[in-house]
């Protein structure tokens, strides 16, 4: 917060989602939107009516919108109510929700309905992620999202044969989720026995980046209903409360980030995680959450980024991973969704984050659901030149003393 | 918890056709710059801007992620950034809320757009149309302007002359603006015979392509004197969207901006806007939503704005001093524009253009074809 | 066999008794003649809401004869064939009471084909048997091209199709250079022409390899037209539109002075990083501020030409240039490098020359990477790629 207290809470009321594809040519964008938009209101038990405003996001240049938002009034629902549009590359869908709440928590408006889609197949994704970079100088290099260096990081701290194994760990397990969600785009069954294989077998994209450890290219969509704390008490499910959001970019070059560790940067992860703990007082993030739904693009970034998140030291990480701490019964769930890797529809992407946040303290997620009582939630956006955003989800109001 | 939030200081460059020797990024220094020194706010983290605004256009900068390049410029390293993607006066209302919810003491709130930069700009507002029927006709935001002034003129009797009118005054006042884009002086005669582009909008009814980049800095008023002496208050926000076929639109009912103006009337407690604002910035991308506009605001009767014209009243009621976007702002930006010349006038820095004693100020943005998206701030000294 | 539709003339008479419907049958008592060229004689006896089929050979007796081929006979039977039509065009004749012929109309429901699945085997031979038909000459372009398919397992194969002129042929085995290897399971193989598993799926799960030019391998869907099932339609039942557009908008980048003075460099052999006044690092390529002190960087400062890398992004897969649209030669790789009077973060990226790849070492801390040196191109124009890449400074 700023020096202020958050002027009044804010709940989480509805959550909606396609399901995430790589074949959505049954339906045009508006069309896709609006199966998110209805599965949210559906959710919330209300209608359109009781919507105050409409937040909107994507990254346009995938699929050559310009203002897509005019479009998507015919399914978003907008015409006649407020509507801003915002977007912020990969993490649009966090900034979407975390705009949301600042326009509830204003008082400005009651209820706000954040909506993210992408339909990927519409595009050239690589070649639209490449055209973030400047014309001038780093476009003609830029691979799109590939790079192997974090894998190369991982590699050059932890030795081959253990980093490997981990990062297939990791991505063995999110997939185990990805099979138990019934919205995950690509689930593909694998098993711990096949570790090996996978990692011996599976083609390389650029360094050790495989193609199994890259995320998909998804067509999808979310909704998310946010309301003021007087309409969330009376909403048709409990509401699950959202405490605090940081966002944390960096300048736009690609600097190497941790290749030399005489000269480590820090990430943008490690400070959104210090600054937004240390402003809510927890100093054992490990301790504190109950869940972990992080935007992990490859299984060689989830592995890495568990280190900056929960504030750890040396190999901590590592052995969270390989202890299988993370799956959905461990002690730190990591997606219990499957994850980015799973699905990846980008502009909505940041914003499932936190929607199957709140679905697992709500505790009705669906069969992925996590089988014990989820009471602190946390949640990541990515994009840009690694930025992230953080967010803290809750399902009691009892961390407001005084 | 007050329910006002400051601008402490307002920063632009000049409104130009083509600003080729400056990127982006340098174009946006040039606004922070007067903005540090003139408030001496600083990025502290826990004192300073933790937060910035940007407003910018994918399509129009040709760059995904078109804050990804400015990040470093407007001081985010490490710090919050989000992006308005649609008109630039929507910002407000979002770091208004920014602002209110607690979350963030002070916004740094900054755009640009060079119109210059891609080959058409109806080529990339074409882009807006749906691909399947609207787009191969060929609808962009100019032609469906166009549609939308051929109904207003039939239903309100404003005439080409009212526009030729509406035209040469703009570019008069903005002779007097040292931000304006620097355009010929034009007659009435020259407005009338300027060829058309699509009917019934000639050349000279249509907002030249333009260049430009603006700053603002926001505050709680808790700590706005701890940056400026001279605060201007936003104590109204509204903003409403409209439906997407132009087909399905009342093209003469200006139904968002009704919607929008409501909000923001409502909120500032404005019972009767004639008499109440002092100073009124409307963002008239073509000439004739300058008189439709007014109607829909309500600072004038539904059809007398052709008479309104004849008779003076937009000099009367201090209607676009600036210039307005018709004399020359980008696309997206053009609500910022709006806004910025309403701080100045609120703080007594507009100088020629000056209406003495100010002290309510309305500024309007709009986004899309026929103005499918409509805002309106209020401002106060 | 009525191969066009994968039916025998058989089946239709065979499951008359199980189609039958005695409540169409109500006041009718006829017999009703079948008279199938090249194939036989059938009689159908239809008496107090029941019915016996059998061959026969005299139908002297039937109050109506029908006459038709084969593949006519059973197109209309299974609906595939519109029975008007056929008859307006002679393919089906009639002899007798055309009355009493429209009576066995609601005899029977129609007849659906019974799925039988061709074997995995059936499936392979099939499938290559006609890849030479499938293949699409216009999508072919000028080059050779050679592809081998790697189908393993018990009901696999080897098979080489070569691309030359505007054909192609295929043979048994696998070439010895081939322009593409596609290796996998049998099952996998017919799975992924049937469209029941992507070949992202397969990829990933590293079920299939592909060995060779990638670019080729996305192409081939544009090369051989789809697969179809013996005995299915090619034409899907529904045709999901959609509307292919490449969207193409003219730039003009302005350089500013800063950039400008970086890529006016270039021209003259020099790279110029600049210098923050306050923390002193140095910026490659030089930017406008210091994003750390959020201050104004003035300060040019010349760096290299040589320098020693720091990392190599080495890509295996290709993604196209947005400003040209080319695809570049994998595999290549991206390399930070510190040139000269450079540390800590202060790299540059760029190209490292493609056939030195495997030779690069990365410097680590204070270890120091191979060292390398910038070349130009002979006509510079003030780009980044005036340099053409990076190679080993021998």
């Amino acid at each position: 917060m700023g020096t202020r207290k958050k002027h009044r809470n804010v709940g989480v009321i509805g959550v909606g989602q396609t399901k995430h594809s790589s074949h959505r040519e049954d339906v045009n964008q508006p069309e896709m939107v609006h199966e998110a938009v209805r599965e949210a209101l559906d959710d919330a038990g209300i209608t359109l009516n009781d919507v105050d405003c409409i937040v909107h996001g994507n990254m346009e240049l995938f699929e050559m919108i310009h203002q897509p938002d005019l479009w998507h009034a015919l399914g978003t629902g907008a015409p006649g109510k407020s509507a801003f549009r915002l977007t912020t590359g990969g993490t649009t869908g966090a900034t979407l929700f975390c705009a949301a709440d600042n326009l509830v928590a204003s008082g400005m408006y009651d209820v706000v309905m954040a909506i993210g889609f992408e339909k990927l197949q519409e595009g050239h994704t690589t070649g639209g992620i490449t055209n973030m970079a400047d014309p001038l100088w780093f476009r003609s290099l830029q691979t799109g999202a590939l790079t192997g260096t974090c894998a190369y990081d991982v590699i050059q701290e932890f030795g081959e044969e253990r980093a490997k194994k981990a990062a297939m760990i990791y991505r063995i397990i999110m997939d185990q989720h990805a099979c138990l969600n019934p919205k995950a785009h690509r689930a593909f069954g694998l098993e711990f026995d096949q570790m090996d294989h996978l990692i011996r077998s599976s083609a390389r994209l650029i360094g050790e980046l495989k193609i199994i450890d890259m995320c998909s290219q998804s067509d999808g969509a979310c909704a998310v209903i946010l309301a003021c704390e007087e309409k969330a008490k009376r909403a048709a499910q409990k509401p699950v409360w959202v405490r605090d959001h940081i966002t944390v970019h960096r300048e736009e070059t690609f600097n190497i980030l941790g290749y030399d560790q005489a000269t480590e940067e820090e990430k943008t992860h490690k400070v959104a995680a210090r600054e937004l703990f240390k402003r809510n007082g927890i100093t054992n993030p490990l301790e504190y959450f109950d869940v972990f739904e992080m935007y992990d693009p490859s299984s060689w970034w989830g592995l890495d980024w568990l280190r900056d998140f929960f504030q750890l030291e040396g190999d901590e990480h590592l052995r969270l991973v390989e202890d299988r701490e993370i799956s959905r019964t461990g002690k730190m769930p990591i997606n219990p969704s499957g994850g980015v890797i799973a699905s990846n529809p980008i502009g909505a992407t940041a914003l499932v984050r936190p929607a199957e946040a709140a679905l697992q303290v709500r505790g009705n997620a669906g069969p992925h659901q996590i089988p014990r009582p989820v009471n602190h939630a946390l949640a990541s956006g990515f994009g840009g030149t690694m930025w992230t955003v953080l967010m803290m989800l809750e399902k009691e109001l009892d961390w407001q003393e005084a | 918890m007050s329910r006002r939030v400051a601008i402490c200081a307002v920063a632009q460059i000049r409104n130009e056709p083509d600003i080729w020797e400056r990127r982006f990024q340098g174009m946006l220094l040039d606004c922070l710059e007067p903005i540090l020194e003139g408030t001496g706010v600083t990025f502290d983290m826990d004192k300073g801007i933790r937060n910035v605004l940007t407003c910018s256009d994918d399509v129009f900068d040709a760059r995904t992620i078109s804050d990804n390049g400015m990040t470093d410029v407007v001081g985010a390293h490490y710090r919050g950034e989000e992006k308005i993607a649609q008109d630039a006066l929507n910002g407000l209302g979002y770091a208004m809320a920014c602002i209110l919810s607690g979350h963030d003491d002070l916004i740094l709130y900054m755009g640009h757009c060079k119109e210059s930069q891609p080959e058409s700009r109806n080529m990339c507002t074409n882009l807006a149309y749906d691909p399947f029927f609207c787009r191969p006709l060929g609808l962009d935001f100019l032609n469906v302007n166009a549609l939308q002034a051929r109904a207003y003129m039939a239903a309100s009797g404003v005439t080409e002359a009212h526009l030729a009118r509406v035209v040469a005054r703009a570019r008069a006042h903005a002779a007097r603006n040292p931000f304006a884009r620097e355009n010929p002086r034009v007659t009435e005669e020259e407005v009338a015979a300027s060829p058309l582009l699509a009917d019934p909008l000639r050349e000279l009814h249509v907002y030249p392509v333009t260049d430009w980049a603006f700053g603002m800095l926001l505050c709680c008023q808790e700590r706005a004197h701890e940056f400026t002496d001279n605060p201007v208050w936003i104590t109204g926000f509204g903003n409403s969207m409209d439906r997407y076929f132009v087909g399905d639109l009342d093209l003469t009912a200006n139904l968002a901006l009704k919607k929008a103006a409501e909000r923001a009337y409502r909120m500032a407690g404005i019972r009767d806007p004639r008499a109440e604002l002092d100073v009124v910035e409307i963002n008239d991308a073509c000439a004739h939503q300058l008189p439709m506009t007014a109607e829909g605001l309500g600072l004038v009767e539904a059809g007398r704005a052709g008479a309104w014209i004849q008779e003076g009243g937009p000099d009367r009621q201090h209607v676009n001093l600036s210039g307005g976007m018709l004399n020359g702002n980008p696309i997206m930006l053009g609500g910022a524009a709006r806004a910025v010349e309403a701080v100045l006038q609120l703080r007594g820095e507009a100088g020629e253009r000056q209406v003495p004693g100010a002290r309510k100020a309305l500024a309007h943005g709009s986004t899309g074809g026929a103005g499918q998206h409509q805002t309106v701030v209020i401002l106060e000294k | 066999m009525s191969e066009k539709f994968g039916v025998k003339v058989e089946e239709i008479f065979d499951t008359m008794q199980e189609r039958f419907r005695p409540e169409g049958a109500q006041g009718v008592d006829a017999s009703f003649g079948y008279d199938i060229t090249g194939r036989g004689k059938w009689r159908l006896t239809v008496k107090d809401g029941a019915m016996t089929i059998a061959r026969a050979e005299d139908l002297g007796d039937c109050v109506v004869v029908t006459r038709a081929d084969p593949d006519t006979f059973v197109g209309v039977n299974i609906g595939k064939v519109d029975g008007t039509e056929a008859f307006t065009t002679g393919k089906i004749s009639v002899e007798g009471d055309m009355g009493a012929l429209g009576k066995t109309f609601k005899l029977f429901k129609r007849f659906t084909p019974p799925k039988k699945e061709p074997t995995v085997r059936e499936y392979i031979l099939d499938m290559f048997g006609t890849l030479t038909a499938r293949f699409q000459p216009q999508a072919a372009g000028d080059s050779k091209l050679v592809i081998c398919y790697d189908i393993g397992g018990k009901d696999g194969g080897r098979w080489t199709a070569v691309i030359e002129h505007g054909t192609c042929t295929l043979s048994e085995g696998l070439a010895s250079s081939p322009s593409l290897t596609l290796a996998m399971k049998a099952k996998d193989w017919v799975d992924l022409m049937l469209g029941r598993v992507d070949a992202l799926t397969l990829l990933s799960t590293a079920r299939a390899k592909l060995e060779g030019d990638m670019q080729l391998a996305m192409r081939l869907g544009e090369l051989f037209a789809k697969y179809t099932p013996p005995g299915q339609e090619a034409v899907q039942d529904e045709e999901l539109l959609v509307l292919k557009k490449v969207v193409s908008v003219g730039q003009k980048f302005a350089t500013g002075p800063v950039m400008g003075k970086f890529l006016n460099g270039l021209k003259e052999k020099k790279i110029y990083a600049n210098r923050c006044p306050v923390c002193k690092r140095l910026q490659l390529p030089p930017r406008e501020v210091c994003a750390v002190c959020r201050v104004r960087v003035e300060e040019f400062v010349e760096v290299g030409p040589k320098g020693n890398v720091r990392l190599l992004d080495t890509a295996y897969y290709a993604s196209p240039d947005p400003l040209t649209g080319e695809t570049r030669e994998t595999p290549y790789a991206m390399a930070y490098i510190l040139l000269d009077g450079c540390k800590g973060q202060e790299a540059f990226a760029h190209f490292i020359r493609n056939d030195q790849l495997d030779r690069i070492e990365m410097g680590w801390n204070e270890k120091k990477g191979t060292i390398v040196r910038p070349v130009w191109a002979e006509e510079r124009k003030g780009k980044v790629t005036d340099i053409r890449y990076f190679e080993i400074d021998e």
